[in-house]
């Protein structure tokens, strides 16, 4: 699956955008299986935190930093840090 | 997998307008509120206390050790004599100086205009490249040390975290669309009037920049942004370039970053320098003190877009300064310079 992870906000308003498949990334095809984005409560409107677009083959939430825990963290800086 | 793809926006949309209440219900039950809708709004009205009122702030450090938890360890207290860690009393003395900001400019008492305790954590993270205001302290990062320094460093972005407080118990501004890029720039008109007040400068003698001095060395830029041009701040291979639009003909439309936020803020920040630098002198004299009185005055709606804050600000230059004055030309000219009709 082609997960992609754009960050944006932050005080400084810069984009970050990662992009990375699981068909060939075998810790991100373990994380893929263990999120569920269904369960996420909307980004909530925190001045200034990070707020994250996550889309895992087309389907898309966005995410507050403050909301971020667990393995979906580790799935959005997986993704940011392999750059794409 | 089953996804939720209703953003936030068409949620509070479908909490306020839908025609069926268990959808209005729904909707709600969907979103979270934060911490700063959740704050009681406290309007005060612009007056200026008695000369003998002396405010003293109530400040506490704590330091959250590289990690991701707050609010932390407290570290320095008020009173207390410096730490051993730089950053730590860095962040305690701009405190101070945006207090005594406040308190000398407008004769507001901390944040809530009531002495609220004001909380600060730092080393927040690892190579934590922000700082933000979560709706009862100001948290900061340490940057990643290649393209960005320590959030506590420069003065401007204290100013702005706190202002972002002072805009939850005041308008509370909505944190998205042109509510939000109004929010955003009230903090960065703050944080600049904060630091020109602290170096003594006048409008015309202001570098007019936000973060200046936050972007580490071979970073291509002078600052996050520019409010006398924004959309110059930065142009940089590893951070883009800087995508601040200067008038309404170059809005940028997005649900990324609330709305824009921090995008479309460039609009309303040049049309507080036009207005700043047609009035001269101090800043914050004049042309703060009507962005102030617009902020707390109680008029403008949490969901204000420019045109209602822009005329706004007119109605607090009149009633400030009388309807024939300088300043209230100046104002009128500053929107209609970035395009907002008033």
């Amino acid at each position: 699956m082609k997960v992609t992870v754009i960050r944006s906000g932050g005080f400084a308003g810069i984009e970050r955008r990662g992009q990375a498949d699981s068909a060939d990334d075998p810790l991100l095809d373990g994380l893929v299986g263990r999120v569920d984005l269904s369960l996420l409560p909307p980004p909530g409107r925190i001045p200034d935190q990070f707020v994250y677009d996550i889309d895992i083959d087309g389907t898309t939430t966005s995410v507050g930093e403050a909301q971020l825990t667990g393995p979906l963290r580790e799935l959005v800086h997986h993704v940011l840090d392999s750059g794409g | 997998m089953r996804c939720t793809i209703v953003p936030p926006h068409i949620l509070d949309h479908m909490a306020r307008e839908a025609d069926d209440p268990s959808l209005r219900e729904s909707a709600r039950r969907s979103l979270v509120i934060s911490t700063a809708q959740r704050t009681e709004r406290r309007i005060l009205p612009v007056t200026a206390p008695a000369a003998t009122q002396d405010f003293t702030p109530n400040r506490t450090i704590k330091d959250a050790g590289h990690t991701e938890t707050l609010p932390g360890e407290t570290v320095r207290a008020e009173g207390a004599p410096p730490t051993s860690d730089a950053v730590e009393n860095q962040a305690y003395d701009w405190l101070g100086v945006v207090f005594d900001f406040f308190e000398a400019a407008y004769q507001r008492d901390s944040i809530d205009g009531a002495g609220l305790p004001l909380i600060s954590t730092v080393h927040y993270g690892q190579g934590y490249d922000n700082a933000f205001w979560n709706g009862e302290q100001m948290v900061y990062g340490d940057g990643d040390g290649t393209l960005f320094t320590e959030f506590t460093g420069p003065l401007d972005v204290t100013g702005h975290e706190l202002t972002h407080g002072i805009t939850q118990y005041t308008a509370a501004l909505e944190y998205y669309g042109q509510s939000g890029a109004l929010n955003e720039s009230l903090s960065d008109v703050f944080g600049s009037l904060i630091k020109q007040w602290h170096l003594g400068q006048t409008a015309d003698q202001a570098d007019w920049l936000i973060g200046q001095g936050l972007l580490a060395p071979g970073v291509n830029g002078v600052a996050l942004r520019s409010m006398k041009a924004p959309g110059t701040a930065y142009d940089d291979p590893q951070m883009g370039k800087d995508p601040q639009p200067a008038d309404m003909a170059h809005y940028v439309n997005t649900y990324r970053d609330n709305g824009g936020v921090h995008i479309n803020s460039g609009i309303p920040n040049r049309a507080f320098y036009l207005a700043a630098d047609a009035i001269g002198g101090h800043a914050w004299e004049r042309a703060g003190r009507i962005w102030y009185g617009t902020l707390t005055g109680g008029k403008v709606p949490s969901t204000a877009d420019f045109a209602t804050f822009a005329a706004a600000t007119v109605d607090t230059a009149k009633a400030l300064y009388g309807a024939s004055a300088a300043e209230v030309t100046a104002v009128r000219q500053a929107w209609t310079g970035v395009g907002v009709r008033v």
